[in-house]
């Protein structure tokens, strides 16, 4: 299993594939409607900010782990059903600070 | 469109009861079966096969490229985020659920593979 030719990823990217299995995995036990908008704009959450991120911007990394828990704790809550209750924005990435 | 209606209503086929075969009935009892959940036993050819047709259907991908040994990034030019999406649709194909740490290992079909092969509950 440790043959793997890729490189090794960092704890930080460890923990942001996670939360985007996370969300994946409760997308799941949404309608299946609601599943394909869920996945596809977390999807685009996080395409959006691998690609505006500055990789060694490890404070805004953090922030955004961790605004993403929590809005993945909501969505796993059975009654929400949804994104829409969950103010899911694109961070403004010229503030990287919060 | 009227035409076609008429001609239909007075063209008369007789019904026949068409006698069930027995081996027909056999065949589509094999079938389902091994589409239940119940029957624990897939071959590696039967995961291999199976892997590859959801490695296939990843809308980034040429399924051309894809083969066996491919390993997604270095390979087939996905993203670790990709990767994840693979993993999580071959979790569903397999009624699997991978753990983390497991999850983030399988970065090629052959180690998917190999996991899905080893794993008791994969059907």
């Amino acid at each position: 299993m440790g043959a793997s030719k890729g490189p090794r990823l960092s704890g930080m990217q460890k923990q942001v594939l996670s939360l985007y299995r996370g969300f994946l995995r409760a997308a799941r036990s949404k309608p299946e409607e609601e599943r394909r908008k869920i996945e596809s704009v977390v999807s685009e959450e996080f395409r959006h900010n691998c690609q505006q991120v500055d990789r060694k911007n490890f404070i805004y990394i953090e922030y955004l782990l961790r605004r993403g828990k929590k809005q993945l704790d909501q969505l796993r809550d059975p009654g929400t059903t949804g994104l829409s209750s969950l103010q899911i924005s694109l961070p403004n990435i010229n503030k990287p600070d919060p | 469109m009227a035409l076609r209606a008429a001609m239909l209503r007075h063209v008369k086929v007789p019904v026949q009861t068409l006698p069930v075969a027995a081996p027909k009935l056999q065949f589509w009892n094999g079938f389902f079966r091994s589409m239940s959940s119940h029957d624990d036993h897939i071959t590696k050819e039967q995961v291999t096969e199976r892997v590859l047709s959801v490695v296939k259907d990843f809308p980034k991908l040429n399924p051309s490229q894809v083969t066996a040994d491919s390993h997604f990034e270095n390979d087939l030019g996905l993203d670790s985020l990709d990767t994840v999406e693979i993993v999580m649709a071959l979790e569903e194909e397999f009624k699997l659920e991978i753990p983390d740490k497991e999850a983030i290992r399988i970065d090629s079909c052959h180690l998917a593979i190999e996991y899905i092969s080893n794993h008791p509950m994969a059907s």
